[in-house]
């Protein structure tokens, strides 16, 4: 039985792993290919152009999403082109045209690209530029550091890509390029300036997962805290909640629906199910706004913000049984209702055992297999299920921390919440099915 | 416990569940809302294009500073004020005591918008939510849970695992992630909740699809030498189509729920009166004494939800007795 358990376990953890992967997978999904960088909505959209760029790179947005050479950055970007940027390019004979594929720039002598920032040293940069030459000019892109140059590309007569690549030294070295024509004009497309990878994989994918490799969720944008060790903080005060919450709900919704099955079909039946579909339908903010207006401001029995004794934990706790209880109480009440109909109750009734007996003895033992399911499974959620308790009544835990991630944008922390409550519910999972086994012999480890 | 193919319940049609449903008196009660939420989302819909169409603010935004934090009407002596202004008659009194009732019924709220208008944009809301969740939601889980049960092998492994991924996010924060990711708005809270609440049909579905597959009807199809989309969605679809009804009046209050706490966060509907905002907005307000704002939406959610939520149930007793939850 031992080495079959083992077996089992082994078995079952296995096959989590895609699960897990999956988990994985759909979060950087959502965040990265679908969000993309929040850098704007973190650092505000007065943030300049460099902190914006030392977000990305921090985090490694700038990086392809799966794979590849390049990294895009900031140093020259699309708010750098156009007529509304003209002010920013220097030159002679420079000319601004929109038509059918974007905007471009003619320069009929010399034009300064103009950079955002001080590029970084010891990294690679690659320019490329598209134009067109008319007949007979040339043109040439020239990168100086000074009056040293470090590099010179000509454009190819005719229409062509001009690829220029350049490191930088040393820190705090001012880099300029510039584009020379002679004998004619170059009609250029945005230059598109990248920044080159140390190798192909070194994407975001790579990144995220290296990361948690490390088991570092990355740090909070607003307390500029490591979020791990925030959710390690954030983690006691939910627990107090969450767990009183918990067990009373269970006792109670138990004791509840045993009362149900025992006065099953007669008025008390009756009322306890209307009360539970009338409870189920008030919505959960209306809980909390009521608990804190009437208990709370009004008659003063209760503290209504803080975390300081257990003075502060009584309303909420009250709130989130109540708010529950109306699901629980109609579904172990179902589940109860299941097992009186069963034969071996009547049997036990035919064998004169008294209703009492026959309840506590019998039907809720055997009804134990759903209930534990039920309550293994609610687990994961004691993690999170309670954010608006928590944001509402002061409580520093992990709901109040989510709901505050998401009020300041806040990603790190919400993408490491859902990670691990995913984790907790895989496992939970597995919890559940072992409790199975263990509270029913009938139930084999195949 | 097997299910006899020969003595599997019939699945009524649409006329004789409605019947069914009207002659029982809950579930009439519960038509009968639902119903009157549906005009008043209807409504709303109408007021709110018409205001787009001409281009003008409409009832529900417009402020009136002079006639802030007015009660509802009935708590403000309608008749005594219609008399005090000069009416003589009791038909005078009576008439403009009526005329005075039609005046913010529900009263008003901090900057003197119309309660009772703001309602009825907050159904418009509510509705949409409600409807559009479950067009992005039942399609998927539908479509997934047929495919895997009929299928089985590396196409239910396939599903499997998508289904069982999705489940194991954390539903409200993830629901939050997605409509944070996608951006504030509506848009959001469509896909947050519509891309997060398939799972339960799509397993559902499932389970259901795999128990007809072999049954003699689906053989005989089969021997018949019908392709296996026809015989799924021709002949198999129909025989569970019961279980998309039954999900969709269950995640129907769900949905108006979650869409209520994502407005009420600040990350649903901008700028239109949803019942989330208003709970927002009326909550700051219930402490100084203005309490009909919270009343009435606390009360049109509680009766929406609920109507569905017995509903839901008698449907369910209707259409698939094995799931009966009620009078066992």
């Amino acid at each position: 039985m031992n080495g079959d358990l083992a077996r089992y376990i082994g078995r079952r953890l296995v096959q989590m792993i895609p699960t897990l992967l999956g988990v994985i997978l759909v979060t950087f999904i959502l965040f990265n290919v679908v969000g993309g960088s929040p850098a704007t909505q973190v650092l505000g959209k007065s943030a300049g152009v460099r902190d914006l760029d030392d977000y990305d790179r921090q985090r490694g947005f700038d990086r392809p999403l799966f794979w590849g050479q390049w990294a895009r950055t900031r140093l020259f970007n699309p708010n750098q082109w156009g007529k509304g940027a003209a002010g920013l390019w220097r030159g002679e004979g420079l000319e601004w045209a929109s038509g059918e594929g974007g905007t471009r720039l003619k320069v009929s002598r010399l034009a300064v690209v103009p950079l955002a920032f001080d590029p970084a040293a010891d990294t690679v940069y690659r320019w490329e530029i598209l134009g067109r030459l008319s007949s007979g000019a040339t043109a040439e892109l020239v990168g100086l550091e000074g009056e040293r140059e470090i590099g010179r590309r000509p454009f190819s007569s005719g229409s062509g890509l001009v690829r220029l690549d350049f490191t930088v030294p040393e820190k705090d070295r001012t880099l300029r390029f510039e584009v020379r024509v002679e004998g004619g004009t170059l009609e250029m497309e945005m230059p598109v300036l990248r920044r080159a990878l140390r190798h192909p994989w070194d994407s975001q994918l790579y990144y995220y997962l290296a990361q948690l490799a490390r088991l570092d969720f990355g740090e909070s944008v607003s307390t500029h805290q490591k979020v791990s060790r925030l959710l390690l903080d954030g983690l006691g005060p939910s627990l107090a909640l969450a767990i009183p919450i918990f067990l009373i709900s269970l006792m109670v919704s138990v004791a509840l629906a045993l009362v149900c099955a025992y006065t099953r079909d007669r008025w008390l039946d009756r009322v306890i199910v209307v009360t539970a579909v009338a409870l189920m339908s008030v919505n959960y903010l209306v809980w909390i706004v009521m608990g804190q207006y009437g208990p709370a401001y009004r008659w003063g029995w209760f503290p209504i913000w803080g975390f300081e004794s257990w003075r502060n934990l009584v309303l909420p706790v009250w709130i989130g049984v109540l708010s529950g209880l109306g699901t629980h109480v109609r579904f172990y009440r179902t589940v109860m209702l299941d097992e009186i109909h069963r034969d071996y109750v009547r049997t036990a009734f035919a064998k004169g055992l008294s209703e009492g007996q026959v309840l506590f003895g019998h039907v809720l033992k055997n009804a134990a297999v759903p209930i534990i399911t039920n309550a293994v499974m609610a687990i994961p959620f004691l993690y999170t299920g309670n954010l608006l308790l928590e944001s509402f009544f002061g409580i520093p835990g992990l709901g109040g921390i989510s709901v505050n991630a998401i009020n300041s944008s806040d990603f790190d922390v919400i993408r490491a919440v859902v990670l691990i409550g995913a984790v907790l519910y895989v496992s939970a999972n597995l919890v559940a099915d072992l409790c199975y086994a263990w509270v029913d012999p009938r139930v084999r480890l195949g | 416990m097997t299910t006899n193919t020969e003595n599997a319940e019939m699945i009524p049609g649409l006329r004789t569940l409605l019947r069914r449903l009207w002659g029982e008196r809950r579930a009439r009660w519960c038509l009968v809302t639902v119903g009157i939420f549906f005009l008043a989302a209807a409504y709303g819909e109408g007021v709110y294009r018409y205001s787009q169409w001409r281009d003008e603010t409409p009832g529900y935004q417009r402020t009136n500073l002079t006639e802030r934090y007015l009660p509802p009407s009935p708590f403000r002596d309608p008749f005594g004020q219609a008399r005090r202004s000069g009416a003589q008659t009791v038909w005078q009194v009576t008439v403009g005591g009526l005329h005075t009732l039609a005046h913010h019924p529900m009263g008003t709220d901090n900057l003197g918008r119309d309660v009772f208008q703001r309602l009825v944009q907050g159904a418009r809301i509510a509705f949409l939510v409600g409807v559009v969740t479950a067009l992005i939601a039942i399609p998927i889980g539908a479509l997934l849970g047929c495919l895997a049960g009929y299928f089985g092998g590396r196409t239910d492994d396939v599903i499997v695992w998508i289904y069982s991924t999705v489940a194991s996010m954390p539903g409200l924060l993830f629901i939050l992630a997605i409509a944070l990711v996608v951006g504030k708005g509506l848009l959001g809270v469509y896909l947050g909740i519509g891309l997060t609440t398939w799972v339960s049909l799509c397993r559902l579905m499932r389970a259901e699809v795999l128990k007809h597959r072999d049954r003699p009807y689906v053989v005989a199809a089969h021997a018949l030498g019908l392709g296996p989309m026809r015989i799924l969605f021709r002949h198999i679809f129909p025989n569970v189509f019961h279980l998309v009804i039954i999900t969709f009046s269950l995640r129907f209050p769900a949905a108006v729920g979650t869409e209520v706490f994502l407005s009420f966060l600040g990350i649903g509907v901008q700028g239109e009166p949803s019942w989330g905002v208003m709970i927002s907005n009326a909550r700051l307000r219930l402490w100084q004494g203005m309490w009909w704002e919270m009343t009435f939406v606390t009360l049109a959610i509680f009766a929406v939800v609920l109507a569905f939520n017995l509903l839901g149930d008698a449907l369910r007793d209707a259409l698939d007795p094995r799931l009966r939850v009620r009078d066992n």
